[in-house]
């Protein structure tokens, strides 16, 4: 029993940290508390974040925020048309003795300390890029030198954003998969938050404003071990589970759940998508929100508040409707969660 | 009205010292002929007495049958003053049953009656004796009337009446019967009663119904969590979609007619999170019981009522 009361100790205490970090994160990026949360959540489910939104919002800020808060070593690359795997594992270059040398690239350099990868703009790196990033995100290792690099602690953050789309590749939907959220960052409606944005020249220079930062808050290393304990601890009841099968089932079979959008042909609309990877991810992050909660249990609303994050990019439409997926999938997923009852 | 006085004046002979008190005894009665079987013999009689003197009650003649023949249907006395007398006026109902073979004269039997007078040197009473007098009773019809063959014609013919008119009666019944139909069918609407079970808008009455039969149910904590669903699927018909804890706040901006029953909604999410999610069934039981669930469902579908009209 005093393992159990110890663990209970490490969680709540670890709560508290999480809610600094929080507080840590928001005095650089004002008004984003949801995506501060979520990006919470996505770090102790130990999941990789996709941002996106249009230019300007603070995708950026907000990820180097986070990776100065989390501590650990952190790497950061751009992407480019004309960037290849190779790019990012080898740096090559020509030595003062006029000889060729290969040296570990940005994702090797810091190697097994590295805690947060972060990929500004990746839809405009080649699928090439998409691959290699792919078997980093979903095994967090790398073959490079002869041997197997490892990356226990990594956390792979991207962004991208919508404005244009000359120039860009679409992410795979295999790559998409394995993000475990894709949160949607706008400006702030706030109208005080808008204010200082503008006015306050303390948000005017980023790398001022992400040093101000106390750095390391959570330890980075004891993630992995904490992420485990809270996935442990929360309960999830048969009703619960029932629930999410439920809402899964209506999320790919919609006609059949009793749902209608106007407009729509219902039987035709989802391709498919919805993957069980991405169901169990949603469950983690439900706990994850949970344990922030204070609760012991998972509830529906925690799965509804992270559902759509977790959710929406794994759906897949038929061609016809894709192009209007950005209205089509909120409104699916707002009528799913009117539908299907819980308890 | 013509009254044909019978003035039996009847000074009965009493000692000296009496004879005074009761100065005079008169019988008036309407006519003292033409009565038949059943009818009503009305007399009145007047007693002078001296001043002073009452009619004791329990002297008046009680009604009840008096002859054979004869009862006394009602009594009343009267008593005003004059001068320096007063006078005792009786009002008397004989009813006679004497079923008369031929027109005879019968006597009505007299009676006495006592007066007395409550003085400071004692009570003094009197008599004043009521004469006797007669009326003449006819029978009602032929003694002898000449041989008819058919029995019946000795009968007369029954009374010829109007047919009562039933049918603007059947009319009326039948408007107010439908009217009771249609109220009832209001009030049913209103309670979402029979075929308007179903109702929408009265989400909440079926709750109240199914409720009402599960607090009779053997297995409680089956029963409890059935209640617990029932009221879910109320609050998500009324809203038209699933209604979590956290929307609750929500709920109310939308639904302002159950706001008084915040307090009690907020313990029902919490008590169902806790027995569905929690897994502790018995301690959310303990918290918020079937009897409080019922109560809400009995709140929340009268608030129902009050808003939908």
């Amino acid at each position: 029993m005093n393992t159990i009361r110890h663990g209970d100790a490490m969680l709540t205490d670890w709560r508290d940290t999480a809610a600094r970090f929080q507080r840590e994160v928001g005095k650089a990026v004002v008004g984003q508390e949801r995506a501060v949360r979520l990006v919470t959540i996505a770090i102790f489910s130990r999941g990789h974040v996709l941002l996106e939104g249009d230019v300007g919002v603070g995708k950026t800020t907000l990820l180097r925020a986070v990776a100065r808060a989390l501590g650990g070593a952190y790497e950061r690359v751009e992407g480019t048309v004309d960037m290849m795997p190779s790019d990012l594992i080898y740096h090559t270059y020509l030595a003062d003795d006029g000889r060729p040398r290969v040296e570990p690239g940005p994702v090797l350099r810091k190697a097994e300390d590295l805690s947060v990868f972060f990929f500004n703009e990746i839809n405009r790196a080649r699928p090439q890029v998409h691959a290699l990033l792919l078997r980093l995100m979903a095994e967090r290792s790398l073959t490079a030198f002869n041997r197997e690099y490892r990356f226990p602690d990594l956390q792979v953050f991207a962004d991208r954003n919508r404005v244009e789309r000359e120039e860009t590749f679409e992410l795979p939907a295999a790559a998409r998969d394995r993000f475990l959220m894709e949160i949607g960052m706008e400006a702030p409606r706030d109208a005080q938050a808008r204010r200082d944005l503008v006015f306050d020249p303390r948000f005017h220079d980023t790398d001022a404003l992400v040093s101000g930062l106390k750095p390391g808050i959570i330890d980075h290393a004891a993630v992995s071990g904490i992420a485990n304990a809270i996935q442990h601890s929360i309960k999830a009841s048969p009703e619960i589970e029932a629930y999410v099968v439920a809402l899964w089932e209506a999320l790919v079979r919609p006609a059949e759940a009793g749902i209608r959008l106007p407009g729509i042909d219902m039987a035709a609309l989802i391709k498919g998508g919805a993957s069980p990877r991405g169901l169990a991810f949603l469950v983690r992050a439900a706990r994850v929100r949970a344990w922030l909660e204070g609760r012991e249990f998972l509830v529906p609303e925690d799965i509804r508040d992270v559902f759509p994050e977790v959710m929406a990019h794994r759906v897949f439409l038929e061609p016809v409707y894709e192009m209007r997926r950005e209205t089509i999938v909120p409104g699916l997923i707002r009528a799913v969660f009117e539908t299907v009852p819980a308890p | 009205m013509r009254r044909l006085a019978l003035l039996l004046l009847a000074l009965i002979a009493l000692p000296g010292s009496l004879q005074a008190q009761v100065r005079s005894v008169e019988v008036r009665t309407l006519r003292p002929f033409g009565y038949f079987v059943g009818d009503l013999v009305r007399v009145q009689v007047d007693i002078m007495v001296d001043d002073g003197f009452t009619v004791q009650a329990a002297s008046l003649p009680q009604p009840g049958p008096i002859t054979y023949w004869l009862d006394l249907r009602d009594i009343a006395v009267e008593e005003t003053a004059e001068d320096d007398a007063r006078r005792i006026r009786l009002h008397l109902t004989y009813q006679s049953f004497y079923a008369a073979l031929d027109a005879r004269t019968l006597e009505i039997p007299g009676f006495a009656l006592t007066v007395a007078s409550d003085r400071k040197d004692g009570v003094t009473s009197a008599k004043a004796q009521v004469p006797a007098w007669s009326i003449n009773v006819s029978p009602l019809r032929e003694i002898q009337p000449p041989p008819r063959e058919d029995p019946t014609e000795y009968m007369r013919p029954d009374g010829r009446t109007a047919p009562l008119e039933v049918a603007p009666s059947l009319r009326w019944a039948g408007v107010f019967a439908g009217l009771a139909l249609l109220a009832l069918a209001v009030l049913a609407r209103d309670r979402a009663w029979g075929p308007f079970g179903r109702r929408r808008g009265r989400a909440f009455a079926g709750v109240q119904r199914n409720l009402r039969t599960l607090v009779r149910r053997p297995d409680h904590e089956a029963a409890y969590r059935e209640a617990l669903i029932a009221l879910h699927r109320g609050l998500d018909e009324t809203d038209g979609r699933r209604v979590l804890a956290d929307d609750l706040p929500a709920f109310l901006d939308r639904h302002p007619a159950y706001r008084q029953q915040e307090s009690g909604l907020a313990r029902f999410f919490t008590a169902s999170r806790l027995a569905f999610f929690g897994g502790e069934t018995s301690a959310a039981r303990s918290q918020w019981s079937l009897g409080d669930a019922e109560a809400i469902a009995k709140e929340l579908a009268a608030a129902e009522r009050m808003a939908g009209g």
